[in-house]
């Protein structure tokens, strides 16, 4: 389902200019960072030096560091400077494995294969990202009833109409058990709707992790 | 004045607190080292003596001698820096500071028991403390993500107060008992403001960069 199309990883808003976070994909660890020009890349989530986790470490102007030994990187996954050899010309064959990566209606999405056509534009306005302990097939069929509304479209983006405005949901599938739900408004929203909105997300993860406890 | 003496651990985070909303409130501390691990010198005799429940912070100012967190957060403020906009004045924000620093002090124990149990030998269900450290950062994360949408940067307003201090540590070492933060970015975002405070600084653990 992944393999080839644009899957979202976060909500644009949450990832502020020179910040890095991680996010998993059906298992593949990846580490999603915004330069100092404010473009996004999505790369594999591991240091090529000791496999440490690049999402740990820190974002310097248009490179990103390793927390380890602080090792950077380029906007191409090329390393281009190790501090234990300042001198060094850092070899070619040092890199981290990169995707593609894609910003539009309020998110930030990867391709994890064949690179689709660009997902598509929107005005919306971002509610938040909701991390559930339940499969997709699970968050999916809870959604109607659960949030209240009319589910409609197809992974990785549904639509859901609520009494409170239509959510666009990008849907990230992140393992077996575990999913991820980044909620964007379509048009403008008050803080107002916004905040019965986030009440009533937390509400569906408690009582669609209390059903499947109970499964 | 002579400056108040913390009985201080360096890895231990309720002692990180304590040196972390000193240092934003530029008030020196005397700190006075105690080997927590592998020495266990805060359940000897000597460290009973001052806090028979065998835990540190312990905070000697002076004739006052106080052995609870916040409660040594409080005094700080407002025996040495009165005038800190750490600590609100109006009545409202007040409570709501008052109330994260309680939720600081009942909730988020299990924060402070999962990562000493999984680094420090102390004894305990390792797996359910975990759990039970992760729900309490859901609830902050799902407290932040309703502050920001009210356009409020911090936990009890729009400035920040001793309780973004207080709740800091534990999110940004959460890592240490095995809880990543892939799933907290309303946290993510609000620590990063937090480590811009004035007089912010880190503790072995948390990442000295931003």
């Amino acid at each position: 389902m992944t393999e080839d199309a644009w899957v979202p990883l976060a909500l644009s808003s949450m990832i502020e200019v020179g910040t890095s976070a991680g996010a998993v994909v059906q298992g593949q660890e990846i580490v999603v960072w915004r330069d100092s020009s404010g473009v996004a890349h999505t790369w594999e989530d591991r240091c090529p030096h000791r496999g440490m986790k690049m999402s740990f470490g820190f974002v310097r102007g248009d490179h990103i560091a390793c927390l380890y030994h602080g090792w950077e990187y380029d906007q191409a996954g090329q390393c281009r400077y190790i501090p234990a050899h300042p001198q060094l010309e850092v070899p070619k064959t040092i890199c981290v494995k990169t995707w593609a990566v894609a910003e539009a209606a309020g998110m930030i999405w990867v391709a994890l294969g064949a690179v689709p056509p660009p997902p598509a534009e929107a005005e919306v306005t971002a509610l938040r990202s909701l991390y559930l302990d339940a499969p997709l097939a699970a968050v999916l069929a809870a959604l109607p009833e659960g949030f209240g509304g009319t589910l409609a479209g197809q992974v990785p983006l549904v639509t859901l109409d609520t009494d409170l405005g239509t959510l666009r949901i990008g849907v990230q599938p992140i393992d077996a058990r575990r999913t991820a739900l980044h909620l964007t408004v379509a048009g403008p929203a008050t803080p107002d709707t916004l905040l019965a909105l986030a009440t009533r997300s937390d509400a569906f993860r408690l009582s669609l992790e209390t059903a499947g406890a109970a499964a | 004045m002579t400056a108040p003496i913390l009985y201080n651990y360096d890895l231990d985070e309720n002692c990180y607190r304590v040196r972390l909303v000193a240092s934003c409130l530029g008030v020196a501390l005397t700190l006075h080292g105690i080997d927590m691990y592998p020495g266990r010198e805060h359940l000897g005799a000597a460290m009973r003596a001052l806090n028979p429940a065998g835990r540190l912070p312990v905070l000697q100012d002076g004739d006052l001698l106080l052995t609870q967190t916040e409660a040594i957060l409080m005094h700080l403020a407002e025996a040495h820096a009165p005038t800190t906009p750490l600590l609100p004045q109006d009545a409202a924000t007040r409570a709501r500071m008052m109330d994260w620093l309680a939720f600081c002090a009942r909730d988020l124990g299990v924060a402070a028991q999962a990562r000493t149990c999984a680094m420090l030998d102390a004894p305990g269900d390792a797996q359910a403390l975990r759990a039970s450290a992760r729900a309490c950062l859901r609830l902050m994360e799902d407290h932040m993500v309703k502050q920001g949408i009210r356009g409020c940067g911090f936990f009890a307003g729009p400035a920040a107060t001793l309780a973004d201090l207080a709740l800091f540590p534990a999110f940004a070492l959460s890592r240490d008992f095995n809880v990543d933060h892939d799933e907290f970015p309303a946290l993510r975002l609000w620590a990063r403001r937090v480590r811009r405070l004035p007089g912010f600084i880190t503790m072995p653990g948390i990442p000295d960069y931003h």
